[in-house]
Protein backbone atom coordinates (compact mmCIF):
# COMPACT_ATOMS: atom_id res chain seq x y z
CA UNK A 1 0.00 0.00 0.00
CA UNK A 2 2.82 2.39 0.92
CA UNK A 3 4.72 1.41 -2.23
CA UNK A 4 1.57 1.96 -4.34
CA UNK A 5 0.98 5.39 -2.72
CA UNK A 6 4.62 6.34 -3.27
CA UNK A 7 4.51 5.21 -6.91
CA UNK A 8 1.29 7.13 -7.60
CA UNK A 9 2.70 10.24 -5.90
CA UNK A 10 5.86 10.14 -8.01
CA UNK A 11 3.76 9.60 -11.16
CA UNK A 12 1.51 12.52 -10.18
CA UNK A 13 4.48 14.83 -9.62
CA UNK A 14 6.05 13.77 -12.93
CA UNK A 15 2.72 14.36 -14.72
CA UNK A 16 2.33 17.83 -13.16
CA UNK A 17 5.93 18.67 -14.09
CA UNK A 18 5.36 17.57 -17.70
CA UNK A 19 2.16 19.64 -17.99
CA UNK A 20 3.81 22.71 -16.42
CA UNK A 21 6.82 22.34 -18.72
CA UNK A 22 4.55 22.15 -21.77
CA UNK A 23 2.76 25.32 -20.54
CA UNK A 24 6.15 27.02 -20.18
CA UNK A 25 7.19 26.01 -23.72
CA UNK A 26 3.87 27.17 -25.18
CA UNK A 27 4.08 30.51 -23.34
CA UNK A 28 7.68 30.92 -24.46
CA UNK A 29 6.54 30.42 -28.06
CA UNK A 30 3.73 32.93 -27.55
CA UNK A 31 5.91 35.62 -25.97
CA UNK A 32 8.86 35.25 -28.32
CA UNK A 33 7.42 33.83 -31.53
CA UNK A 34 10.04 32.45 -33.88
CA UNK A 35 10.82 34.41 -37.01
CA UNK A 36 9.50 31.47 -39.01
CA UNK A 37 5.95 30.34 -39.52
CA UNK A 38 4.15 33.48 -38.35
CA UNK A 39 1.48 33.32 -41.04
CA UNK A 40 0.90 29.58 -40.51
CA UNK A 41 0.71 30.07 -36.72
CA UNK A 42 -1.73 32.98 -37.15
CA UNK A 43 -3.92 30.77 -39.36
CA UNK A 44 -3.79 28.03 -36.72
CA UNK A 45 -4.80 30.48 -33.95
CA UNK A 46 -7.74 31.76 -36.05
CA UNK A 47 -8.86 28.18 -36.75
CA UNK A 48 -8.77 27.35 -33.04
CA UNK A 49 -10.75 30.50 -32.15
CA UNK A 50 -13.40 29.41 -34.63
CA UNK A 51 -13.49 25.79 -33.47
CA UNK A 52 -13.32 26.40 -29.72
CA UNK A 53 -15.08 29.74 -29.47
CA UNK A 54 -17.41 30.61 -32.35
CA UNK A 55 -18.67 27.07 -33.00
CA UNK A 56 -19.51 26.66 -29.29
CA UNK A 57 -21.80 29.71 -29.13
CA UNK A 58 -25.10 27.83 -29.77
CA UNK A 59 -24.50 25.10 -27.19
CA UNK A 60 -23.12 27.54 -24.59
CA UNK A 61 -26.08 29.86 -25.19
CA UNK A 62 -28.62 27.03 -24.81
CA UNK A 63 -26.99 25.73 -21.61
CA UNK A 64 -26.73 29.26 -20.17
CA UNK A 65 -30.37 30.02 -20.92
CA UNK A 66 -31.55 26.81 -19.24
CA UNK A 67 -29.30 27.27 -16.20
CA UNK A 68 -30.31 30.93 -15.83
CA UNK A 69 -33.97 29.97 -16.07
CA UNK A 70 -33.63 27.29 -13.38
CA UNK A 71 -31.65 29.44 -10.93
CA UNK A 72 -33.79 32.56 -11.41
CA UNK A 73 -37.11 30.69 -11.11
CA UNK A 74 -36.00 28.78 -8.02
CA UNK A 75 -34.45 31.82 -6.32
CA UNK A 76 -37.32 34.06 -7.40
CA UNK A 77 -39.91 31.69 -5.93
CA UNK A 78 -38.10 30.53 -2.76
CA UNK A 79 -36.44 33.73 -1.55
CA UNK A 80 -39.73 35.71 -1.07
CA UNK A 81 -41.07 32.84 1.04
CA UNK A 82 -38.29 33.41 3.61
CA UNK A 83 -38.43 37.18 3.29
CA UNK A 84 -35.13 37.36 1.42
CA UNK A 85 -36.38 38.55 -1.98
CA UNK A 86 -33.91 41.45 -1.83
CA UNK A 87 -31.11 38.92 -2.19
CA UNK A 88 -32.18 37.59 -5.60
CA UNK A 89 -29.50 39.58 -7.42
CA UNK A 90 -26.83 38.46 -4.93
CA UNK A 91 -27.81 34.81 -5.38
CA UNK A 92 -27.57 35.17 -9.16
CA UNK A 93 -24.21 36.93 -9.02
CA UNK A 94 -22.75 34.34 -6.63
CA UNK A 95 -24.12 31.22 -8.31
CA UNK A 96 -24.01 32.15 -11.99
CA UNK A 97 -21.36 34.82 -12.48
CA UNK A 98 -18.86 33.79 -9.83
CA UNK A 99 -19.10 30.01 -9.96
CA UNK A 100 -21.34 28.20 -12.43
CA UNK A 101 -20.65 30.45 -15.43
CA UNK A 102 -16.91 29.81 -15.67
CA UNK A 103 -17.17 26.21 -14.50
CA UNK A 104 -20.00 25.09 -16.82
CA UNK A 105 -18.42 26.91 -19.76
CA UNK A 106 -15.18 25.06 -19.00
CA UNK A 107 -17.04 21.74 -18.95
CA UNK A 108 -18.64 22.50 -22.32
CA UNK A 109 -15.24 23.45 -23.80
CA UNK A 110 -13.66 20.27 -22.36
CA UNK A 111 -16.48 18.14 -23.73
CA UNK A 112 -16.51 19.82 -27.17
CA UNK A 113 -12.92 20.88 -27.80
CA UNK A 114 -10.66 19.28 -25.17
CA UNK A 115 -11.38 15.77 -26.40
CA UNK A 116 -11.00 16.93 -30.01
CA UNK A 117 -7.57 18.46 -29.23
CA UNK A 118 -6.42 15.25 -27.57
CA UNK A 119 -7.67 12.86 -30.23
CA UNK A 120 -6.54 15.09 -33.12
CA UNK A 121 -2.97 15.27 -31.79
CA UNK A 122 -3.08 11.58 -30.88
CA UNK A 123 -4.03 10.57 -34.42
CA UNK A 124 -1.41 12.96 -35.80
CA UNK A 125 1.17 11.15 -33.65
CA UNK A 126 0.00 7.69 -34.79
CA UNK A 127 -0.06 8.76 -38.47
CA UNK A 128 3.49 10.17 -38.14
CA UNK A 129 2.22 13.66 -39.05
CA UNK A 130 4.04 15.10 -36.04
CA UNK A 131 7.24 13.26 -36.97
CA UNK A 132 6.87 14.65 -40.51
CA UNK A 133 6.50 18.21 -39.16
CA UNK A 134 9.64 17.77 -37.06
CA UNK A 135 11.47 16.35 -40.08
CA UNK A 136 10.58 19.50 -42.06
CA UNK A 137 12.01 21.71 -39.31
CA UNK A 138 8.56 22.85 -38.20
CA UNK A 139 8.27 23.60 -34.49
CA UNK A 140 5.51 21.37 -33.15
CA UNK A 141 4.87 23.34 -29.94
CA UNK A 142 4.68 26.59 -31.93
CA UNK A 143 2.36 25.24 -34.64
CA UNK A 144 0.18 22.80 -32.68
CA UNK A 145 0.18 23.57 -28.94
CA UNK A 146 0.55 27.34 -28.70
CA UNK A 147 -2.37 28.14 -31.10
CA UNK A 148 -4.61 25.74 -29.14
CA UNK A 149 -3.56 27.38 -25.86
CA UNK A 150 -4.22 30.92 -27.15
CA UNK A 151 -7.49 29.79 -28.77
CA UNK A 152 -8.69 28.08 -25.58
CA UNK A 153 -7.81 31.00 -23.25
CA UNK A 154 -9.39 33.70 -25.44
CA UNK A 155 -12.42 31.52 -26.22
CA UNK A 156 -12.95 30.61 -22.56
CA UNK A 157 -12.97 34.27 -21.48
CA UNK A 158 -15.36 35.29 -24.28
CA UNK A 159 -17.63 32.27 -23.84
CA UNK A 160 -17.83 32.81 -20.07
CA UNK A 161 -18.90 36.44 -20.52
CA UNK A 162 -21.43 35.27 -23.13
CA UNK A 163 -22.66 32.50 -20.80
CA UNK A 164 -23.14 34.98 -17.92
CA UNK A 165 -24.99 37.49 -20.10
CA UNK A 166 -27.34 34.88 -21.57
CA UNK A 167 -27.94 33.22 -18.19
CA UNK A 168 -28.63 36.47 -16.30
CA UNK A 169 -30.58 38.39 -18.95
CA UNK A 170 -32.03 35.59 -21.08
CA UNK A 171 -32.90 33.54 -18.03
CA UNK A 172 -34.80 36.44 -16.53
CA UNK A 173 -36.68 37.21 -19.75
CA UNK A 174 -37.92 33.63 -19.91
CA UNK A 175 -38.55 33.43 -16.16
CA UNK A 176 -40.61 36.63 -16.34
CA UNK A 177 -43.60 34.38 -17.08
CA UNK A 178 -43.48 33.10 -13.49
CA UNK A 179 -42.09 36.17 -11.69
CA UNK A 180 -43.46 39.64 -11.01
CA UNK A 181 -40.17 41.56 -10.65
CA UNK A 182 -39.79 44.40 -13.19
CA UNK A 183 -36.89 43.93 -15.60
CA UNK A 184 -35.36 47.36 -14.94
CA UNK A 185 -35.38 46.77 -11.17
CA UNK A 186 -33.83 43.35 -11.69
CA UNK A 187 -30.99 44.80 -13.78
CA UNK A 188 -30.36 47.59 -11.24
CA UNK A 189 -30.09 45.01 -8.45
CA UNK A 190 -27.69 42.87 -10.48
CA UNK A 191 -25.58 45.96 -11.20
CA UNK A 192 -25.44 46.78 -7.47
CA UNK A 193 -24.57 43.21 -6.48
CA UNK A 194 -21.89 42.81 -9.15
CA UNK A 195 -18.49 44.25 -8.23
CA UNK A 196 -15.46 44.86 -10.44
CA UNK A 197 -13.70 42.10 -8.46
CA UNK A 198 -16.37 39.59 -9.57
CA UNK A 199 -15.72 40.41 -13.22
CA UNK A 200 -11.96 40.28 -12.76
CA UNK A 201 -12.08 36.96 -10.90
CA UNK A 202 -14.35 35.48 -13.56
CA UNK A 203 -11.83 36.49 -16.21
CA UNK A 204 -8.95 35.03 -14.15
CA UNK A 205 -10.82 31.78 -13.61
CA UNK A 206 -11.83 31.35 -17.23
CA UNK A 207 -8.27 32.14 -18.42
CA UNK A 208 -6.85 29.51 -16.06
CA UNK A 209 -9.47 26.99 -17.17
CA UNK A 210 -8.65 27.68 -20.83
CA UNK A 211 -4.94 27.22 -20.15
CA UNK A 212 -5.54 23.98 -18.22
CA UNK A 213 -7.86 22.54 -20.89
CA UNK A 214 -5.47 23.24 -23.77
CA UNK A 215 -2.24 22.18 -22.12
CA UNK A 216 -3.55 19.01 -20.43
CA UNK A 217 -5.39 17.83 -23.55
CA UNK A 218 -2.39 18.60 -25.81
CA UNK A 219 -0.09 16.82 -23.35
CA UNK A 220 -2.26 13.69 -23.47
CA UNK A 221 -2.53 13.87 -27.27
CA UNK A 222 1.24 14.19 -27.70
CA UNK A 223 1.76 11.32 -25.23
CA UNK A 224 0.18 8.82 -27.64
CA UNK A 225 2.76 6.33 -28.92
CA UNK A 226 2.29 4.42 -32.15
CA UNK A 227 -0.89 2.45 -31.39
CA UNK A 228 -4.37 3.62 -32.39
CA UNK A 229 -5.77 2.05 -29.18
CA UNK A 230 -3.87 4.61 -27.08
CA UNK A 231 -5.90 7.52 -28.49
CA UNK A 232 -9.21 6.84 -26.66
CA UNK A 233 -7.28 5.92 -23.51
CA UNK A 234 -5.44 9.24 -23.54
CA UNK A 235 -8.68 11.10 -24.38
CA UNK A 236 -10.39 9.60 -21.33
CA UNK A 237 -7.42 10.50 -19.14
CA UNK A 238 -7.39 14.04 -20.55
CA UNK A 239 -11.12 14.47 -19.89
CA UNK A 240 -10.94 13.29 -16.27
CA UNK A 241 -7.76 15.18 -15.43
CA UNK A 242 -8.96 18.42 -17.03
CA UNK A 243 -12.26 18.32 -15.11
CA UNK A 244 -10.38 17.62 -11.85
CA UNK A 245 -7.83 20.40 -12.46
CA UNK A 246 -10.57 22.92 -13.34
CA UNK A 247 -12.44 22.09 -10.11
CA UNK A 248 -9.22 22.42 -8.07
CA UNK A 249 -8.38 25.74 -9.77
CA UNK A 250 -11.92 26.97 -9.10
CA UNK A 251 -11.63 26.13 -5.40
CA UNK A 252 -8.15 27.70 -5.13
CA UNK A 253 -9.20 30.95 -6.85
CA UNK A 254 -12.48 31.20 -4.89
CA UNK A 255 -10.73 30.62 -1.55
CA UNK A 256 -7.91 33.04 -2.44
CA UNK A 257 -10.22 35.90 -3.41
CA UNK A 258 -13.40 35.43 -1.43
CA UNK A 259 -12.32 34.03 1.94
CA UNK B 1 37.11 11.81 -58.84
CA UNK B 2 34.93 10.76 -55.89
CA UNK B 3 32.38 13.28 -54.73
CA UNK B 4 32.23 14.42 -51.11
CA UNK B 5 30.58 12.30 -48.42
CA UNK B 6 27.22 13.79 -47.43
CA UNK B 7 26.26 11.10 -44.89
CA UNK B 8 28.72 9.31 -42.64
CA UNK B 9 27.62 6.83 -39.99
CA UNK B 10 30.67 5.64 -38.10
CA UNK B 11 30.29 2.53 -35.89
CA UNK B 12 26.81 3.63 -34.84
CA UNK B 13 24.56 1.68 -32.46
CA UNK B 14 20.93 2.43 -31.60
CA UNK B 15 18.15 0.54 -29.85
CA UNK B 16 14.41 0.77 -29.23
CA UNK B 17 13.54 -0.31 -25.71
CA UNK B 18 15.57 -3.41 -24.98
CA UNK B 19 15.96 -4.30 -28.64
CA UNK B 20 19.14 -3.36 -30.48
CA UNK B 21 18.12 -2.06 -33.93
CA UNK B 22 21.49 -1.16 -35.45
CA UNK B 23 24.78 -2.39 -34.08
CA UNK B 24 28.25 -1.14 -34.99
CA UNK B 25 26.78 0.18 -38.24
CA UNK B 26 28.98 2.12 -40.63
CA UNK B 27 27.90 3.71 -43.90
CA UNK B 28 29.17 6.47 -46.15
CA UNK B 29 26.96 8.02 -48.83
CA UNK B 30 28.46 10.40 -51.38
CA UNK B 31 26.78 13.36 -53.06
CA UNK B 32 24.54 12.36 -55.95
CA UNK B 33 24.56 8.67 -55.07
CA UNK B 34 21.42 6.51 -54.99
CA UNK B 35 21.71 3.98 -52.20
CA UNK B 36 19.22 1.22 -51.36
CA UNK B 37 19.14 -0.06 -47.78
CA UNK B 38 17.76 -3.55 -48.18
CA UNK B 39 16.59 -6.06 -45.60
CA UNK B 40 13.63 -7.67 -43.90
CA UNK B 41 11.14 -5.54 -41.96
CA UNK B 42 13.00 -6.15 -38.67
CA UNK B 43 16.51 -5.79 -40.07
CA UNK B 44 17.01 -2.30 -38.66
CA UNK B 45 17.14 -0.53 -42.02
CA UNK B 46 14.38 1.92 -40.98
CA UNK B 47 16.40 3.05 -37.95
CA UNK B 48 19.51 3.28 -40.16
CA UNK B 49 17.55 5.55 -42.52
CA UNK B 50 16.39 7.75 -39.63
CA UNK B 51 20.03 8.01 -38.49
CA UNK B 52 20.98 9.05 -42.05
CA UNK B 53 18.39 11.86 -41.84
CA UNK B 54 19.35 12.95 -38.32
CA UNK B 55 15.91 12.05 -36.98
CA UNK B 56 17.29 9.46 -34.57
CA UNK B 57 20.18 9.95 -32.14
CA UNK B 58 22.72 7.11 -31.88
CA UNK B 59 23.67 5.63 -28.51
CA UNK B 60 27.27 5.24 -29.61
CA UNK B 61 29.34 6.09 -32.65
CA UNK B 62 29.17 9.28 -34.64
CA UNK B 63 26.92 10.67 -37.38
CA UNK B 64 27.72 13.48 -39.82
CA UNK B 65 25.14 14.73 -42.28
CA UNK B 66 26.16 17.44 -44.75
CA UNK B 67 29.05 18.24 -42.41
CA UNK B 68 26.81 18.58 -39.34
CA UNK B 69 26.96 16.35 -36.28
CA UNK B 70 23.29 16.30 -35.14
CA UNK B 71 24.29 15.36 -31.57
CA UNK B 72 26.38 18.53 -31.19
CA UNK B 73 24.38 20.88 -33.44
CA UNK B 74 22.59 23.99 -32.19
CA UNK B 75 18.85 24.42 -32.71
CA UNK B 76 19.55 26.78 -35.62
CA UNK B 77 21.98 24.34 -37.26
CA UNK B 78 19.46 21.50 -36.89
CA UNK B 79 16.75 23.65 -38.44
CA UNK B 80 19.03 24.39 -41.39
CA UNK B 81 19.88 20.69 -41.69
CA UNK B 82 16.18 19.72 -41.67
CA UNK B 83 15.62 21.96 -44.68
CA UNK B 84 18.45 20.22 -46.56
CA UNK B 85 17.28 16.66 -45.83
CA UNK B 86 13.84 15.52 -47.03
CA UNK B 87 12.25 12.49 -45.43
CA UNK B 88 9.28 10.48 -46.71
CA UNK B 89 7.89 8.20 -44.01
CA UNK B 90 6.26 4.82 -44.62
CA UNK B 91 2.91 6.41 -43.83
CA UNK B 92 2.39 9.47 -46.04
CA UNK B 93 1.93 11.64 -42.92
CA UNK B 94 0.12 14.37 -44.85
CA UNK B 95 -1.78 16.83 -42.67
CA UNK B 96 -5.41 15.77 -43.00
CA UNK B 97 -6.78 19.32 -42.59
CA UNK B 98 -4.81 20.60 -45.60
CA UNK B 99 -5.28 19.74 -49.28
CA UNK B 100 -2.43 18.38 -51.41
CA UNK B 101 -1.26 21.82 -52.55
CA UNK B 102 -1.21 23.26 -49.02
CA UNK B 103 0.56 20.18 -47.67
CA UNK B 104 3.41 20.62 -50.14
CA UNK B 105 3.40 24.41 -49.61
CA UNK B 106 3.53 24.07 -45.80
CA UNK B 107 7.33 23.89 -45.37
CA UNK B 108 7.80 26.74 -47.88
CA UNK B 109 5.25 28.94 -46.13
CA UNK B 110 6.47 28.03 -42.64
CA UNK B 111 10.08 28.86 -43.39
CA UNK B 112 8.88 32.03 -45.20
CA UNK B 113 11.57 31.87 -47.85
CA UNK B 114 9.57 32.84 -50.92
CA UNK B 115 6.61 35.07 -51.85
CA UNK B 116 3.29 33.29 -52.43
CA UNK B 117 3.58 33.43 -56.27
CA UNK B 118 6.95 31.67 -56.15
CA UNK B 119 5.59 29.14 -53.67
CA UNK B 120 2.77 28.35 -56.12
CA UNK B 121 5.20 27.74 -58.98
CA UNK B 122 7.54 25.63 -56.88
CA UNK B 123 4.74 23.51 -55.44
CA UNK B 124 3.27 22.85 -58.89
CA UNK B 125 6.73 21.97 -60.21
CA UNK B 126 7.27 19.46 -57.40
CA UNK B 127 3.81 17.96 -57.87
CA UNK B 128 4.46 17.62 -61.63
CA UNK B 129 7.84 16.02 -60.94
CA UNK B 130 6.08 13.37 -58.84
CA UNK B 131 3.21 12.99 -61.35
CA UNK B 132 0.50 14.12 -58.92
CA UNK B 133 -0.22 17.68 -60.14
CA UNK B 134 -3.81 16.66 -60.95
CA UNK B 135 -4.47 15.98 -57.27
CA UNK B 136 -3.62 19.50 -56.04
CA UNK B 137 -7.09 20.24 -54.61
CA UNK B 138 -7.74 16.80 -53.12
CA UNK B 139 -7.53 16.11 -49.39
CA UNK B 140 -5.34 13.28 -48.04
CA UNK B 141 -8.34 11.21 -46.96
CA UNK B 142 -9.39 10.83 -50.61
CA UNK B 143 -6.01 9.73 -51.95
CA UNK B 144 -4.79 6.22 -52.75
CA UNK B 145 -1.81 5.19 -50.62
CA UNK B 146 0.62 5.34 -53.53
CA UNK B 147 -0.55 8.81 -54.61
CA UNK B 148 -0.33 10.03 -51.00
CA UNK B 149 3.22 8.71 -50.78
CA UNK B 150 4.19 10.52 -53.99
CA UNK B 151 2.68 13.74 -52.57
CA UNK B 152 4.70 13.16 -49.38
CA UNK B 153 7.85 12.87 -51.53
CA UNK B 154 6.95 16.13 -53.28
CA UNK B 155 6.58 17.74 -49.85
CA UNK B 156 9.89 16.27 -48.65
CA UNK B 157 11.58 17.86 -51.68
CA UNK B 158 9.70 21.17 -51.50
CA UNK B 159 12.61 22.97 -49.87
CA UNK B 160 15.03 21.67 -52.56
CA UNK B 161 16.50 19.12 -50.21
CA UNK B 162 19.98 17.87 -51.08
CA UNK B 163 19.25 14.44 -49.61
CA UNK B 164 15.97 12.56 -50.02
CA UNK B 165 15.35 9.65 -47.64
CA UNK B 166 12.42 7.37 -48.52
CA UNK B 167 11.33 4.72 -46.05
CA UNK B 168 9.91 1.54 -47.63
CA UNK B 169 9.93 3.02 -51.11
CA UNK B 170 7.61 0.41 -52.61
CA UNK B 171 5.03 0.35 -49.82
CA UNK B 172 1.47 0.96 -51.02
CA UNK B 173 2.43 1.65 -54.64
CA UNK B 174 0.53 0.12 -57.54
CA UNK B 175 2.11 -0.41 -60.99
CA UNK B 176 1.28 3.10 -62.23
CA UNK B 177 2.60 4.76 -59.08
CA UNK B 178 5.77 2.64 -59.26
CA UNK B 179 6.36 3.94 -62.78
CA UNK B 180 6.05 7.49 -61.46
CA UNK B 181 8.43 6.73 -58.59
CA UNK B 182 10.86 5.21 -61.11
CA UNK B 183 10.74 8.46 -63.12
CA UNK B 184 11.55 10.46 -59.99
CA UNK B 185 14.58 8.26 -59.34
CA UNK B 186 15.65 8.46 -63.00
CA UNK B 187 15.37 12.23 -62.89
CA UNK B 188 17.56 12.47 -59.79
CA UNK B 189 20.03 10.01 -61.28
CA UNK B 190 20.33 12.23 -64.37
CA UNK B 191 20.72 15.47 -62.43
CA UNK B 192 23.09 14.01 -59.85
CA UNK B 193 22.16 16.89 -57.55
CA UNK B 194 20.02 14.93 -55.13
CA UNK B 195 21.37 12.12 -52.99
CA UNK B 196 18.79 9.37 -52.63
CA UNK B 197 18.69 6.87 -49.76
CA UNK B 198 15.74 4.50 -49.78
CA UNK B 199 14.82 1.35 -47.89
CA UNK B 200 13.38 -1.76 -49.51
CA UNK B 201 11.96 -4.91 -47.94
CA UNK B 202 11.62 -6.84 -51.18
CA UNK B 203 13.65 -7.27 -54.37
CA UNK B 204 12.70 -4.88 -57.18
CA UNK B 205 13.87 -3.92 -60.64
CA UNK B 206 14.51 -0.47 -59.19
CA UNK B 207 17.72 -1.93 -57.71
CA UNK B 208 19.25 -1.68 -61.17
CA UNK B 209 18.94 2.12 -60.97
CA UNK B 210 20.81 2.36 -57.69
CA UNK B 211 24.53 2.91 -57.30
CA UNK B 212 24.77 0.64 -54.29
CA UNK B 213 22.79 -1.94 -52.41
CA UNK B 214 23.46 -2.06 -48.67
CA UNK B 215 22.09 -5.33 -47.34
CA UNK B 216 21.28 -5.27 -43.64
CA UNK B 217 20.55 -8.13 -41.25
CA UNK B 218 20.10 -7.88 -37.47
CA UNK B 219 21.20 -4.24 -37.53
CA UNK B 220 24.50 -4.94 -39.27
CA UNK B 221 25.71 -4.44 -42.83
CA UNK B 222 26.23 -7.82 -44.45
CA UNK B 223 26.99 -6.55 -47.94
CA UNK B 224 27.62 -3.17 -49.57
CA UNK B 225 28.09 -3.43 -53.31
CA UNK B 226 26.81 -2.27 -56.72
CA UNK B 227 23.58 -4.06 -57.73
CA UNK B 228 25.33 -6.08 -60.45
CA UNK B 229 27.65 -7.64 -57.89
CA UNK B 230 25.02 -8.50 -55.30
CA UNK B 231 24.34 -11.91 -56.80
CA UNK B 232 28.00 -12.83 -56.27
CA UNK B 233 27.97 -12.01 -52.54
CA UNK B 234 28.99 -15.07 -50.50
CA UNK B 235 26.14 -14.72 -47.99
CA UNK B 236 23.36 -17.11 -49.19
CA UNK B 237 20.56 -14.95 -47.75
CA UNK B 238 21.82 -11.98 -49.74
CA UNK B 239 22.14 -14.03 -52.90
CA UNK B 240 18.64 -15.41 -52.48
CA UNK B 241 17.26 -11.96 -51.75
CA UNK B 242 18.63 -10.21 -54.81
CA UNK B 243 18.09 -13.08 -57.23
CA UNK B 244 14.49 -13.82 -56.21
Amino acid sequence: MIAWTGKKTVEGIAYAADVLFLSYLAFKEFLSPARRGRSEVSKAVTRQLLLIGVDALPVVGAMALMLGLIVIIQAGLVLPQVGADAFLAHVIVVTIIRELGPLLTAFIVIWRSGTVMCTELGFMRVDQEIAALEAMGIHVIGLLVMPRMVGAIVSMVCLTVYFDLVAVIGGFVVAKIALTIPFAAYLTEIEKALSMADVLITVIKSSLFGLAIAVICCHHGLSVGSAMAEVPQQATGALLNTVAVCLILDIVVSISFYL
Amino acid sequence: MMSEAVITLDHVSASEGNQVRVDDFSLTVRRGEAVALVGSSISGKGVALQLCAGLEAPESGSVRILGVNPAAASEEEMLHLRRRVGFAFVKPALLSALNVFDNVALPLRYHAIFPEATIHDRVMARLAECGVEGLRDRFPAGLAMGDARLVAMARAMALDAEILCVDEALFGMDADELVRFRKIVENYRKQRTVTLVATFSAPTRLFAMMDRLVLIRNGRVVADCPPAEASRVADPMVRDFVTT
